[in-house]
């Protein structure tokens, strides 16, 4: 069961619109990646898992990841909303617009729309914790703060 | 004769956590566990910076929140609590076992309560199932959180 409470888990405030900029964060809402894919990853590997220590995590988890989604919902929104004709062909989101207008469709920015084949649930802990670290684990930009293995001195 | 088993004496430095043999960085594949009460940010640093724990604060996150001003709202304040609260609630969910952090977590739970019953009053129901007898089903009252000015 879920409830809704209506405030963001953190504000969007947009001042400029910028559909460009839009046509490629959409990608973070319904793209392989995104935080609706994140979400359904772990709001479904959570029923076979075995330990009550990730049914927790992964239901805790799976519902911020909700509160991501709506997040990047918001700005999308606010990122395209009042557009002239002349920004939606100048701004490359014309091929967005023709299909979804401003509304904020599931899709990743190359344009394929949201697919759960970009996902697993195997139903086997190891498989789909290591699914979770790939799809969402320290990204390429994080991992610059890399730091070897370090034997404790006691 | 066999070695009595050694009793660790040392923690891993901030950033790291332990593994059978050493400490390792935090949040990386090997996942080296975090240990138990971890030094934490201020609420609102916290917000800003998308973590509590300045263990799992990489630099990508740190080079975001340079950018960040958050404005000294109600609800910005209410954010960064609730923020806490998520994760400490993740945090608790591998270190069931924290007295010191679960302690944290209820009082900031009350804190929650209190500070969300005062915005309500102040700005309207954050649930619909929230009563609000002096104004009607104020439920449906714009801004939505996604409209412009849902976030003032």
């Amino acid at each position: 069961m879920f409830v809704y409470e209506k405030k963001l888990q953190y504000p969007v405030k947009v001042k400029n619109t910028n559909p460009k900029l839009a046509s490629v964060i959409i990608s973070q809402y319904g793209g392989p990646d995104g935080e609706l894919g994140a979400s359904l990853r772990y709001l479904s590997q959570r029923f076979s898992m075995p330990y009550p220590e990730l049914k927790g995590l992964l239901t805790d988890i799976g519902t911020e990841e909700l509160g991501h989604l709506e997040m990047i919902g918001a700005l999308v929104h606010q990122l395209t909303r009042n557009l002239t004709e002349e920004q939606i062909r100048s701004a490359g989101f014309d091929t967005y617009f023709v299909d979804r207008t401003a509304g904020v469709y599931p899709t990743a920015a190359s344009g394929f729309p949201y697919s759960a084949a970009s996902m697993a649930c195997k139903g086997d802990l190891v498989a789909d914790l290591t699914e979770d670290l790939a799809a969402d684990g320290a990204t390429i930009q994080e991992q610059h703060g890399w730091k070897p293995l370090k034997t404790l001195d006691c | 004769m066999e070695k009595p088993i050694q009793t660790q004496t040392c923690a891993c430095a901030p950033g790291m956590g332990a593994l059978p043999n050493g400490c390792a960085s935090l949040a990386f594949p090997y996942i080296p566990m975090q240990e138990n009460n971890p030094i934490r940010f201020s609420r609102t640093e916290a917000l800003q910076t998308g973590t509590l724990f300045p263990g799992l604060d990489l630099p990508f996150k740190a080079a975001i929140q340079a950018q960040t001003q958050l404005p000294n709202t109600a609800l910005v304040e209410l954010m960064a609590l609730d923020f806490a609260i998520k994760e400490l609630n993740l945090y608790l969910d591998t270190h069931a076992g924290d007295q010191e952090v679960l302690q944290l977590y209820w009082s900031y739970l009350n804190l929650a309560k209190e500070g969300r019953e005062k915005y309500e009053k102040m700005y309207g129901p954050l649930t619909s199932t929230t009563p609000t007898p002096e104004n009607g089903y104020a439920w449906l009252k714009d801004p939505w959180p996604w409209d412009v000015g849902g976030n003032d």
